[in-house]
């Protein structure tokens, strides 16, 4: 068994699948809303970028600062649109919200874009590869998701912990309606809470796109494991679903070394057995509710 | 109790009244198929769904059929196609068969991509005795037992798993076979072709590794692969598939003599979404070139830019035409006096049938049309090398 | 309008003569559908009655326990395979089969029952919708089921082939009548249900599970009690939808599927029967027939490529129909929250108290 190139390959998934499920658990801390069209978002976002790279011939970065901008604003622009109006929505009516919206921007984009699939690349190639310890391939791709996953885990939680608007987020999600009443403008937190979860999920779905292929369908999977990982790691704590990804990413990996015929369902029995003995994942608090 | 007293009175004289139809029932008829100013024939594909790139063989087979309206139709009737999303699901497949069938009534199917969408509406199909040609899936339950009203065009995956292997273990001098199939038919059935053809040579494949249609991560997938020192590697999977695994194993730096089917052999796209890794990889073919200066094939190309410009000529695409080609040249083969009959007489008639696809040979007995396969291989920027033409496979089982 | 004098007057099958007589004028309307159809509509309401069947049984858990459940393709499938399975391997009779194939999975739904009793919201969620892949996948990972290949259902013999009884459905009509019959029975259960002790406990759970609890509610009979009841009705429904494709593979019942269930009970009214059985219809119909050929919708059709020329590609159209559904789930939501239900009682009320 090749241990040190599976531990390479999982960390570097399980590291996107991480940074990817932080999207879905901004959202979760203030507003408890689970995101099911964090997919989608980040799946037209890629395309956004597709389209600009191949049709107006743009370089790169800038590409990547417009798809950046657009991200955002469709994040908050779902917000506004999707989950403002719903008056004191249950539980189930956001997760059915989402679920519409995802439907929604799947068949825009196979609309728009067709159901081919499409070639997607960043910068960081993963054909160039180095190898500092024998076994151990290490490339460009890998290296990159290790690098944005470890800045966005630092600045995320200094953002949470320390800056104003880290705080009125955390205490919205506490106490809506507390929150309200201290002063805190509820509903731009929200809207930025979406913008900047569909910032980072455009980011995460450009890793995604670029180790395997450009279709409409194609953030359905890892948006999957993703949350799973974020349920892992408790939904709450971003260092903790940062470890739930890379606990998916390595469970996959490994196992999928021995048995590959059940490798896609092992993320889920590993999730259901983990959730009957811990409700509320490994690194969060269980909150009793109060009557 | 009073209301609910009632209420069984009236349920139990329901449920008395419901059994009668059981007992009388009556049969409708079908609408016919075609009349004196047209042929309706359909075709179901995914257009929507995970399997949605595979739908460009529904869109063209309408280009042939289009082409055929233009020169004036078939004894004096135009072909209308019609085309039906089915999102790869059997159920949908199920829907929209009976409606072409029973609601607007149609001769004839073409293509139709997807074994189990296939298999679901098989027995209905030849219950009704409508014909269809050319499935788009190679799947033994089709033709075997023949059945009366169907006849598939593409080689099966059997013979073309044994075909390849043949060509890597004696052209390529390659020992060491590895194998990456898609836990489905499709890949189970190239598993066999592959398996059955080294058994001849008292060899074993060094690792065979199976990919589910829902994997997107494949590095321990080909990890199994590199540890067992796979030389080549043959491929029954999808395009998404055989990317994300070109790819995943540059990243970790094994570069075997990739080997894949058919399915994969569309290069501009292969070439397009690996970028550029596809160069080299070897495949089998069932039609000509895409560039092909067969005067058929440069009449299609034509064609399609002027009807269907926001096409792209891609192998799915032509399929289309070549899996349609053979009952346009059975109808007219019929002449005026059309009717079911006549039109799978004329089907049983097609022998040694070339156009741009394989060769077609079908009779009373035989209905799988094609043994043969080309092999392929990618040269720089997705162009094509014609490395081996049209060869049958010499272990086949079914031919005897 | 709706006061209840008597605890009897609660749960009469029939509120007033008014709704008994439209209840029989529409049986009588379903009874009578065939004889004016093309088959291909009837097969078109054989999908449309199994998904009532089994929407009415996921609302059972959705609408009146409050339970999420991403998960009924996998009871659905268990309902299809089981009874195939059992009907071709032990040629055990039809009615025998489907309903040990239902028993199947409502045990199946009392073990996914078992984490629900610490798990809420998105935990269920990702917990139920793990569950229906898991199943899916080992389903199609077991040969004696045709693995990926898929299986085919076995001829649908409704009589006791041990007693030499044989009466074997072929067409659709025949099934339509079956079906029929399953699905005003399972239905009606379903409404039974809710009006005795086991539903009112159901819906204490769902406004208060703590609450439920101290009024002396069991929550482990009744939460694991809840996803049986509606793996039952989904493995009812599965075992004949199985007959009606005649051929199905894993991937039939596929994760999509779940939230199409999900989306024709939010839709149709959570927590009414009739608001399941008008989401399942209108759903259904949706999916399979009107939004099917967009292009084909006098004038709307020319607009659509009209724009689909201008901005979109052609080839793409056919995805309208997903857009479509998932603008419907956004709109109920926001502006019915109890669904086409709510939308008919809204409706009722104004005609009634009309014009003012």
């Amino acid at each position: 068994m090749p241990v040190g190139q599976l531990l390479v390959e999982g960390l570097a998934i399980g590291a996107c699948y991480g940074f990817f499920a932080i999207a879905v658990v901004i959202i979760y801390k203030t507003s408890e809303v689970i995101n099911f069209s964090q997919g989608g978002m980040a799946m037209i976002s890629a395309y956004v970028a597709f389209h600009i790279l191949t049709v107006y011939q743009y370089p790169f970065w800038l590409a990547f600062i417009i798809t950046m901008i657009f991200a955002i604003l469709l994040g908050v622009l779902i917000e506004y649109c999707f989950l403002r109006p719903a008056k004191h929505p249950s539980i189930l009516g956001l997760i059915v919200i989402t679920l519409g919206a995802e439907m929604f921007l799947v068949g825009l984009a196979s609309w728009k874009w067709g159901a081919e699939q499409q070639y997607f690349n960043l910068p960081f190639d993963q054909s160039v590869t180095y190898e500092p310890v024998p076994g151990m391939v290490m490339n460009n791709w890998a290296l990159a998701v290790f690098v944005v996953a470890i800045i966005l885990m630092t600045f995320l939680f200094v953002f949470f912990k320390y800056t104003k608007l880290g705080v009125a987020m955390r205490a919205t999600q506490q106490n809506k309606h507390a929150a309200k009443i201290m002063g805190i403008r509820t509903e731009r937190v929200f809207a930025f809470a979406w913008g900047l979860s569909s910032l980072l999920g455009a980011v995460a779905g450009m890793f995604f796109a670029s180790r395997a292929v450009l279709d409409p369908t194609y953030m359905m999977e890892p948006y999957m494991r993703a949350f799973a990982g974020a349920v892992l790691g408790g939904l709450m704590s971003i260092p903790g679903v940062i470890i739930g990804g890379l606990l998916m990413g390595l469970i996959e990996n490994f196992f999928g070394f021995v048995y590959p015929h059940w490798k896609p369902i092992i993320a889920f029995v590993v999730i259901i057995l983990v959730l009957c003995i811990r409700p509320s994942g490994l690194f969060a608090k269980h909150y009793v509710k109060k009557v | 109790m009073k209301f609910s007293r009632r209420s069984l009175f009236v349920f139990t004289v329901l449920v008395a009244f419901m059994l009668i139809p059981f007992l009388a029932h009556a049969q409708r008829s079908l609408p016919p198929g075609f009349d004196d100013n047209e042929i309706r024939i359909g075709q179901w594909g995914p257009q929507t769904g995970p399997a949605a790139p595979w739908g460009s063989v529904a869109r063209g087979s309408k280009l042939l059929f289009d082409l055929v309206n233009e020169e004036g139709g078939i004894h004096g009737r135009k072909i209308r196609y019609i085309m039906r999303d089915d999102m790869y699901n059997p159920a949908q497949t199920v829907a929209v068969v009976k409606e072409l069938v029973e609601r607007v009534g149609v001769l004839a199917f073409v293509g139709g991509v997807g074994s189990a969408t296939g298999m679901a509406v098989k027995d209905y199909l030849a219950a009704n005795k409508i014909v269809w040609v050319g499935p788009a899936a190679a799947d033994d339950g089709f033709v075997f037992p023949v059945n009366p009203y169907l006849f598939a065009v593409y080689p099966l995956y059997k013979d073309e798993g044994s075909i390849l292997t043949k060509y890597i273990v004696d052209k390529l001098n390659m020992k060491k076979i590895g194998m990456l199939y898609q836990n489905d038919s499709y890949g189970k059935d190239g598993l066999e072709g592959v398996k059955s053809r080294l058994a001849t040579y008292r060899m074993k494949l060094v690792a065979e590794v199976p990919i589910e249609p829902t994997d997107k991560d494949l590095a321990s997938q080909i990890l199994i692969l590199k540890n067992a020192g796979a030389e080549a590697v043959v491929m029954f999977v999808s395009p998404s598939h055989a990317a994300i695994a070109l790819r995943t194993s540059a990243t970790i730096g094994f570069k075997p003599q990739w080997v894949s089917s058919n399915t994969l052999s569309d290069y501009p796209l292969m070439f397009r979404i690996t970028g550029g890794l596809w160069e080299g990889v070897i495949t089998g073919a069932f039609g000509e070139l895409p560039d092909s200066m067969h005067p058929l094939m440069v009449k299609y190309r034509e064609a399609a830019k002027r009807l269907a410009p926001g096409e792209r000529w891609g192998v799915f695409y032509y399929a289309g035409i070549l899996f349609a080609d053979p009952i346009v040249e059975a109808l007219k083969r019929v002449g005026r006096n059309l009717s079911t009959e006549a039109l799978v007489k004329a089907l049983n008639s097609i022998q040694k049938y070339h156009t741009i696809g394989p060769l077609i040979n079908w009779s009373e007995r035989q209905h799988q049309g094609s043994d043969a396969i080309q092999i392929q291989k990618c040269g720089p920027n997705g162009s094509y090398i014609l490395l081996q033409d049209w060869t049958a496979n010499d272990l086949a089982t079914w031919k005897k | 309008m709706d006061m209840k004098r008597d605890y009897y007057e609660d749960i009469a099958l029939f509120k007033s003569n008014v709704v008994l007589f439209w209840t029989v004028v529409l049986l009588l309307f379903l009874f009578a559908f065939p004889f004016f159809v093309s088959n291909y509509y009837i097969y078109l309401f054989n999908v449309i009655m199994v998904h009532v069947i089994l929407a009415v049984g996921l609302n059972i858990l959705v609408g009146s326990t409050g339970q999420i459940s991403l998960g009924h393709a996998g009871f659905f499938a268990i309902g299809a395979y089981g009874t195939a399975v059992l009907m071709t391997s032990l040629q055990v009779p039809f009615f025998l089969a489907i309903l040990i194939a239902a028993f199947i999975a409502a045990f199946f739904g009392f073990l996914l029952g078992l984490p629900a009793l610490r798990l809420d919201g998105p935990y269920l969620a990702i917990a139920s919708l793990g569950f229906g892949m898991t199943l899916m996948h080992i389903i199609g990972g077991i040969e004696a089921f045709g693995g990926r290949m898929g299986m085919k259902a076995p001829l649908l013999d409704i009589g006791v082939k041990q007693f030499g009884l044989q009466w074997i459905l072929q067409t659709d009509t025949e099934k339509y009548y079956l079906i029929l019959i399953f699905t005003v029975f399972f239905v009606v259960v379903a409404r039974n249900i809710l009006k005795t002790r086991v539903g009112r406990s159901f819906v204490a759970i769902r406004d208060s599970d703590i609450a439920a609890e101290v009024i002396g509610v069991n929550l482990t009979i009744y939460k694991t009690m809840a996803f049986a009841v509606s793996a039952f009705y989904a493995g009812i429904a599965g075992g004949l939808y199985g007959f009606i494709l005649g051929f199905f593979d894993p991937f039939t019942f596929n994760m999509l599927l779940s939230i199409i269930f999900l989306v024709m009970v939010v839709v149709g009214g959570l927590g009414t029967i009739q608001g399941s059985v008008m989401g399942a219809v209108l759903i259904t119909y949706l999916q399979f027939d009107l939004l099917k050929n967009v292009a084909d919708v006098p004038y709307f059709g020319a607009l659509m490529i009209y724009i689909s020329n201008l901005w979109f590609t052609t080839i793409g159209l056919e995805n309208f129909s997903s857009i479509a559904i998932g603008l419907i789930m956004i709109g109920i939501i926001i502006f019915e929250p109890l669904g086409m239900f709510g939308a008919w009682i809204r409706m009722k009320k104004y005609w009634m108290t009309w014009p003012f």
